[in-house]
């Protein structure tokens, strides 16, 4: 019972990471049928300000808040100059373009910061530890599991009963038809890609106090976060949350019960989705 | 019109550039070093620090008149960790930029795949980071030398230090190639050795990680609930930070057990931590900048201070050791010919910052002092130290040539 529990928190902190990273690459997908190989560099520089802006003013909190703004807002200028340009052409300018946008962003960092690893203090109020069973567990991966589905829930309010989330999932859904009844999708686009950017970021900052800071800290996780994708089902809000979810308990469990075979369990968990139903969990009829 | 002659303009000027690189410089032809370590990824900081440490070595043999003469020309590329990138990158140091001489490799993996090819290239390799035992064993050749610690070495240490304590059973969490898995396999025949009442832990009990990992809860789980007396790991850079400062929060190093970990007084590792490296732990590292008091090494560090503003680390030793090594071997041969050099590095004595190496004939293994320690806390240091600090002789950790598989012809 006791590292059945350990097990499922080890695994959920995970996995409210992960779907931070995954809902935002999901969005940005949905709406506008990008696939961002760029989202890992956004995660990286998320955590990478808001250990700069600590230096600065050094509150957790001031990082968190302003770190991802400050990505959202070059995410606006990115796809104001750049992704506008291959909306409607083949796919592979698309992925030519995210990943030379990811070549430019991590090699910016590294020639910024260098190469070496960095590491952020958590806040004075989630430092610690509370006692489990006979050990102890942070606090700060509690916080992890409460602050993915606060996140979730916000978004899904958002595109659920606002105006302006209604509007995006109407030009997700038919781009012409939403233009015909005057919606600015240009203007929508951009704001879909930077709140995109803005969830990456956060994610980073969130990830910063318990991992090292390396320029290629988003290379390693943008492929789990794309086999989330994959599993929730492509452009699919709650998929991400499951996917996410379920990703990250297979992993911690996989760790404990499948020793050496837990490298392929992701990879597994993907082929069968892929195999059975290929659009994933909640992901729509093609 | 206009195009062609913006065209016209193009070649001349490619054509100015070209007859600029050709022009002979005057000089004594250079001697030309190539160095192939982790420029990028996860890992590039011990790229960094190797690159620092070689032209340091590089400035300095330079400004002292250079190696018989000649100045020294380094060339850097980047192995990316992956094999077949560096044996690409190794090719074209050998081919095009025509160098004297290799030096680098960080990964085992690489050295493994790449030490084969170089008896073809005919050009001399000094391995100044890779550990595995194969590349001075299985697949030994003789154009391949290391002068830093290797695996079995370091690990025969690790089981000597273990041996000091009173844990039984052992445990061990290392990174999920070649590298970890020898880590251990070595770690329990030594062990064994000294002790014959240890215990190890079944295959699928112990812990390898891949190195992409970032979160490793759920693996500092597994060896906390399999309650061993022991625990070695083999991790290395960022994934040793995050091991240690996510097994810190978990209680990990809360004193149920020992913790050896073999590559734990890396710079790298010990200036990310700073105070959230746990006290009271066993590490070790192939150099320790405050390891000893000899005129040379207190040059080295001090001069490397000065330049980098930041503690030499091993890797940065180990690069600036190898140019110290094969300018050594160039003025005992008398010549930067290759099989001279070959000829000069075996059987080779130098000083270096981290002691006195010997390049052994037999597997062209450096026999080469072992530094383990204490983490400890003092106040005029930003990092933690290794106090009690203790030097392993490189005759006692270094398995005799007959153990090692190596055989030259």
């Amino acid at each position: 019972m006791e590292s059945f529990i350990i097990n499922v928190l080890n695994g959920m902190s995970w996995g409210m990471l992960l779907f931070l990273i995954s809902v935002g690459l999901t969005t940005v997908f949905g709406v506008l049928g990008v696939l961002n190989f760029a989202h890992g560099s956004f995660f990286m520089l998320g955590a990478y300000l808001c250990m700069q802006i600590m230096h600065i003013a050094p509150s957790f909190w001031v990082g968190i808040l302003i770190g991802p703004l400050a990505v959202a807002l070059l995410g606006v200028v990115i796809e104001k100059t750049l992704l506008t340009r291959i909306y409607n052409r083949d796919v592979s300018f698309q992925l030519l373009l995210t990943f030379a946008i990811l070549l430019v962003i991590d090699d910016a960092v590294r020639l910024i910061y260098g190469p070496g690893y960095h590491v952020v203090e958590a806040p004075a109020i989630l430092a610690g530890v509370f006692p489990l069973f006979d050990h102890s567990y942070p606090i700060y991966r509690l916080f992890l599991i409460v602050i993915g589905p606060v996140v979730g829930l916000g978004l899904w309010a958002f595109f659920r009963y606002t105006r302006w989330g209604k509007i995006v999932r109407a030009a997700a859904a038919d781009r012409e038809m939403a233009e015909g009844v005057g919606i600015r999708a240009p203007l929508l686009f951009t704001m879909v890609f930077a709140l995109g950017s803005w969830l990456a970021a956060l994610g980073g900052a969130l990830a910063a106090p318990q991992q090292s800071l390396s320029p290629a800290m988003g290379e390693r996780i943008i492929i789990e976060s794309f086999i989330v994708v994959v599993i929730g089902g492509m452009g699919s809000f709650p998929g991400a949350f499951v996917g996410a979810l379920i990703l990250g308990l297979c992993e911690s469990f996989g760790t404990v019960f499948a020793g050496r075979a837990q490298m392929a369990v992701p990879y597994i968990l993907l082929a069968a989705v892929l195999l059975i139903r290929p659009r994933g969990f909640f992901g729509r009829e093609a | 019109m206009i195009r062609k002659c913006k065209t016209m303009t193009w070649l001349i000027v490619f054509m100015a550039i070209g007859a600029l690189l050709a022009l002979p410089s005057g000089a004594a032809k250079p001697v030309k070093l190539g160095f192939v370590y982790i420029m990028s990824g996860p890992f590039a900081t011990y790229g960094q620090f190797a690159k620092q440490g070689a032209e340091m070595a590089i400035e300095q043999i330079n400004a002292a008149g250079g190696i018989n003469g000649s100045p020294v020309e380094a060339f850097f590329e980047d192995s990316t960790g992956k094999p077949d990138a560096a044996l690409r990158a190794i090719r074209k140091l050998v081919y095009q930029e025509k160098v004297d001489c290799l030096i680098g490799l960080d990964s085992s993996g690489v050295a493994k795949t790449v030490a084969p090819s170089i008896g073809k290239l005919k050009t001399p390799l000094i391995i100044t980071h890779a550990a595995t035992p194969d590349v001075t064993g299985s697949v030994c050749n003789k154009y391949v030398f290391r002068i830093s610690l290797n695996l079995a070495q370091n690990i025969k240490t690790a089981a000597g230090v273990a041996a000091l304590g009173d844990a039984k059973k052992w445990t061990t969490i290392g990174p999920d190639y070649a590298f970890g898995h020898q880590s251990w396999e070595y770690f329990q025949k030594y062990l064994a050795q000294i002790k014959p009442d240890a215990e190890f832990l079944p295959s699928d009990q112990v812990v390898f990680s891949p190195t992409k990992t970032t979160d490793f809860s759920a693996y500092i789980t597994k060896i906390m609930q399999s309650k061993p007396d022991g625990v070695l790991i083999s991790l290395w850079g960022g994934n040793l930070i995050d091991f240690v400062r996510q097994g810190s929060e978990m209680g990990f190093f809360n004193g149920d057990f020992e913790v050896l970990s073999t590559l734990g007084a890396a710079v790298e590792v010990l200036d990310a931590l700073g105070d959230k490296m746990p006290e009271g732990i066993w590490v070790g590292t192939r150099y320790w900048f405050l390891g000893n008091d000899s005129p040379i090494n207190q040059a080295f560090v001090k001069t490397f201070q000065e330049k980098y503003n930041a503690y030499p680390s091993y890797n940065a030793e180990n690069a600036y050791g190898a140019v110290l090594t094969y300018q050594a071997a160039a003025k005992k041969a008398g010549s930067v010919d290759k099989d001279k050099i070959v000829a000069a590095l075996e059987g080779l004595s130098v000083e270096l910052p981290v002691g006195n190496i010997f390049i052994r004939p037999e597997d062209h293994q450096a026999i080469t002092d072992a530094c383990w320690g204490v983490t400890a806390a003092d106040p005029a240091y930003p990092i933690r130290i290794l106090k009690p600090f203790k030097v392993f002789s490189g005759a006692e950790i270094t398995p005799a040539p007959a153990e090692t598989g190596c055989n030259m012809n």
